[in-house]
């Protein structure tokens, strides 16, 4: 069921009704039936997973709370963690470390043999199992109370509108909501409407429509430089919509339900730095990784040369979390890479001053910077988006070699129009929060101009809706 | 709720005034591209309804196909044939085998042709016209299958018009599936002439006996794309039109193409007895039959090569794989419109030459 189908906005529909008429504590509980048929429709098998985390994590949170005991504390915690690891190890990457070590066993020229064990990626995993790690360790480090109804718990794992692609909720943002009665609001629901529309634009429009001319040019054998640039910047542009898409979605759906989840992208390629980019996307990740991994491995606490290798292996780790590829750990060590080299160059003080550069820099200043580093980040698009090491290698050499007059000639399909206007309007919705440094830039304009702003964006989105819904980028992560 | 009920009511005026404008601006100045792209939307029922009423509209595709009407015309054709003449390559498939063909007879120029097809036509209309057109072959003659994975999906459909939305050609065809005996059993179409077609608007009885029999019978059939014609004054309509009846469509042949053995439509066994039928009937009749497998671009077809490729080695009947001289994942071997590119067609022309040849010296000329 994708948010971007109908049959997701019938389960919505009749999730909502409930939810109206429902007291508050039935309404958990509704939500919590909601949820894992929300889940059970993509893989009911694989319910299970889910609901033994659960309660584990149930279970750790409110064994950490009724002891004072560090080794014990500690032992807790290491279960839980043991536990969603391992559901993450052999789930995601069992194959993957396999398969890499007889790799590397071949290279050394012995002969290992060692079966592969066919298990399907349960969809959402890495989002949920970071999620309930986040409770506990929030526990263990006494910064929050654990949650006392198992039912509520099982609602913040769960949660069908980021269950499967995030934001990756803390249980200081989400367990709060949960537990407290909610209202209905017509405030909630018209910005939650106008969430949910401007994320479909992003995923229907935009990333549904620019997908195969992507998959065209990295499934070319020869394409020309022009091409990889180009299928690299559209690339760009789908993983942003498809991503931010379904977030924005996710955020719309349970605004209207009164819940109020974190944001997840700030217009990410408005920035002019690495460490402005990981401000502006998948936040929740990145703060994620900030929290509970880059600080417990010791931060910048601890020396120039330590902050670097905590900043390398963070990040690294953070690549592997999207997939069990070594592109992803290549993209891993890239953005690394880049935030390192950030920092040693340019310093932290300068790096985060971002009003102060604005202040400093004069817009078209600021204009070239973000195409730049607009650029920098489509390299590591190219890194995440291969299907081999030899594809990085060869489109990596036809960039080097890039002829401006190969883009007159471009051997791929054009953009349909429709995608052309999602793009600017979606190009036109980022520039507007941006230049008003407000999400809901549209609030102050008087009502006439705001019902034609959603009669655009209705009448793009129904401009531009395509055939077959394509799966959420993210979901396979 | 006084803001949000005043901010909905701006919202629905908007989107009216918007509708109207582009209504207005669709039916004067819009370029040519823009305004096919909103008629893409209209209902099936009033796409045709247009071209009925404009024979001279462009892209009307209201005579094109019908079957009774080109085994008319194969039929003056074979009665003007000389007796002894040169051994004709009758083909029944699509344009992708029209391209194909001509490729090998302008290699060849002493080759002839004849061709029987329709726009995108699923091989059951390509068996059908095979059948239908038994008695224009001669012994000695080539017979062409022409099966385009484009379109194996639609094997459960009676008519373009129920699968192509944007272009749905009214000409109908039966629909085969499998009986007892391992033979095939015919279902044919209610509507099966133009005339029957032309006749529609003034026979309800006639017409409600085919939308009964799509609705029931079509595997492909969506009503989003049907019902409530009136909706297509609206362009907003259209475009929602547009969207529900392709994302239906495109759904029920996804669930077609995915259970190839055993679904509504076991469409790997209706090709397999197709193809049987086909070799039978054209070496009882002495002529060559040739199977022409053409893999389009999409993706999301069924992979034709893999589905049958090992049964006609194993069976021995002549084919032609187009996949086996062009990987269809090339985006460059395709132009625009979705066809080969002409020199792709020309290496396809070349190996069909070389399968007739081999074919031939196989199975000998009868006559």
């Amino acid at each position: 069921m994708l948010f971007s189908q109908l049959d997701f906005w019938y389960f919505f529909a009749v999730v909502f009704l409930l939810y109206l008429v429902l007291p508050f504590r039935w309404q958990n509980r509704m939500l919590l039936v909601a949820s894992y048929v929300f889940y059970g429709a993509w893989d009911w098998r694989f319910l299970g997973l889910i609901a033994f985390s659960t309660v584990v994590d149930y279970l750790v949170g409110l064994s950490l709370a009724r002891t004072s005991d560090e080794t014990r504390r500690r032992h807790l915690l290491t279960i839980s963690m043991v536990t969603n690891l391992g559901l993450l190890g052999v789930f995601k990457y069992f194959n993957f470390f396999i398969g890499s070590f007889v790799a590397l066993a071949d290279g050394m020229g012995m002969s290992v043999s060692i079966p592969v064990l066919y298990i399907v990626l349960p969809v959402g995993i890495s989002f949920y199992t970071f999620q309930t790690m986040s409770y506990t360790i929030d526990v263990y480090r006494r910064e929050l109370e654990p949650a006392k109804n198992f039912f509520d718990f099982a609602l913040f794992v769960a949660f069908f509108p980021q269950l499967v692609a995030g934001p990756i909720e803390r249980a200081s943002n989400l367990l709060p909501e949960i537990m407290r009665p909610r209202t209905v609001t017509w405030e909630g629901i018209s910005r939650g409407a106008v969430l949910c529309l401007i994320g479909l634009i992003k995923k229907v429009v935009v990333a549904d429509a620019i997908s195969p001319t992507v998959d065209t040019v990295y499934g070319m054998e020869n394409p020309t430089g022009a091409a990889v640039a180009v299928g690299t910047w559209l690339f760009a542009l789908q993983i942003y919509c498809d991503f931010s898409g379904y977030t924005d979605i996710a955020r719309g759906v349970a605004k209207m339900m009164g819940f109020g989840l974190m944001r997840n992208f700030a217009q990410p390629y408005f920035a002019t730095n690495p460490q402005e980019f990981w401000r502006r996307w998948h936040i929740s990740l990145s703060t994620w990784l900030r929290d509970y991994l880059y600080i417990s491995l010791g931060g910048n606490r601890q020396g120039k040369r330590r902050t670097q290798v905590n900043l390398m292996a963070t990040m690294v780790l953070g690549g592997l979390w999207h997939g069990a590829a070594w592109n992803f750990v290549l993209w891993g060590g890239y953005q690394g890479a880049l935030l390192v080299l950030h920092r040693q160059f340019f310093g932290r003080r300068r790096g985060s001053g971002e009003g102060e550069r604005r202040r400093l820099l004069h817009w078209g200043g600021r204009l070239l910077l973000i195409l730049a580093y607009f650029q920098v980040t489509c390299y590591g698009w190219l890194l995440f988006r291969a299907q081999s090491w030899e594809q990085i290698a060869d489109f990596t050499a036809r960039l080097a070699t890039i002829r401006l007059s190969d883009f007159a000639n471009l051997p791929l399909p054009g953009l349909p129009f429709p995608a052309i206007t999602g793009i600017l309007l979606v190009l036109f919705w980022d520039i507007a929060t941006e230049a008003s440094g407000k999400v809901r830039f549209y609030e102050s304009w008087p009502a006439p101009v705001r019902g034609l702003l959603w009669a655009v964006l209705i009448y793009a989105f129904a401009f531009g809706a395509t055939t077959t819904p394509s799966a959420f980028i993210y979901f396979q992560f | 709720m006084k803001n949000a009920l005043k901010t909905i009511a701006c919202t629905l005026v908007a989107l009216i005034v918007l509708d109207v404008l582009a209504a207005l601006v669709l039916v004067g100045p819009a370029p040519a591209s823009l305004k096919t792209f909103f008629n893409y939307g209209r209902s099936v029922p009033g796409k045709i309804a247009q071209w009925k009423a404009n024979p001279d509209l462009r892209g009307n595709l209201l005579n094109v196909s019908w079957l009774p009407d080109l085994m008319d015309l194969s039929a003056e054709q074979a009665a003007a044939r000389p007796a002894g003449d040169e051994p004709v390559v009758h083909t029944y498939g699509m344009s992708f085998v029209v391209r194909i063909t001509d490729a090998a007879q302008k290699a060849r120029p002493d080759l002839q042709l004849a061709h029987r097809g329709g726009p995108g036509a699923p091989p059951n209309f390509t068996y059908a016209a095979f059948l239908k057109d038994r008695e224009n072959r001669r012994p000695g003659d080539v017979a062409v299958l022409g099966i385009l994975s484009y379109s194996v999906g639609a094997m459960g459909s009676f008519s373009n018009r129920t699968w192509v939305f944007e272009q749905p050609s009214p000409f109908t065809y039966p629909i085969f599936l499998p009986d007892g005996d391992g033979g095939l059993r015919e279902i044919e179409p209610v509507v099966e002439t133009l005339e029957q077609e032309m006749s529609l608007e003034d026979d309800p009885d006639l017409a409600g006996r085919w939308y009964d029999q799509l609705r029931d019978q079509d595997r492909v059939f969506a009503p989003a794309a049907f019902d409530l014609s009136w909706l297509d004054i609206s362009p907003f309509a259209r475009l929602v039109r547009r969207s529900l009846a392709q994302g239906d469509i495109a759904g029920r042949k996804a669930e077609i193409i995915a259970r190839p053995e055993d679904g509504t439509m076991p469409y790997a066994e209706v090709l397999r007895r197709m193809i049987t039928s086909f070799n039978a009937i054209a070496r009882e009749d002495g002529q060559i039959p040739i199977v022409l497998l053409v893999q389009g671009r999409d993706p999301v077809d069924p992979d034709l090569k893999a589905l049958l490729k090992p049964w006609l080695e194993e069976e021995g009947y002549p084919y032609l794989a187009t996949a086996d001289h062009q990987s269809p994942r090339d985006p460059r071997a395709f132009l625009p419109d979705g066809h080969y590119q002409p020199d792709i067609d020309a290496r396809f022309g070349q190996a069909f030459l070389e399968v007739l040849d081999r074919a031939r010296q196989e199975t000998p000329p009868a006559r």
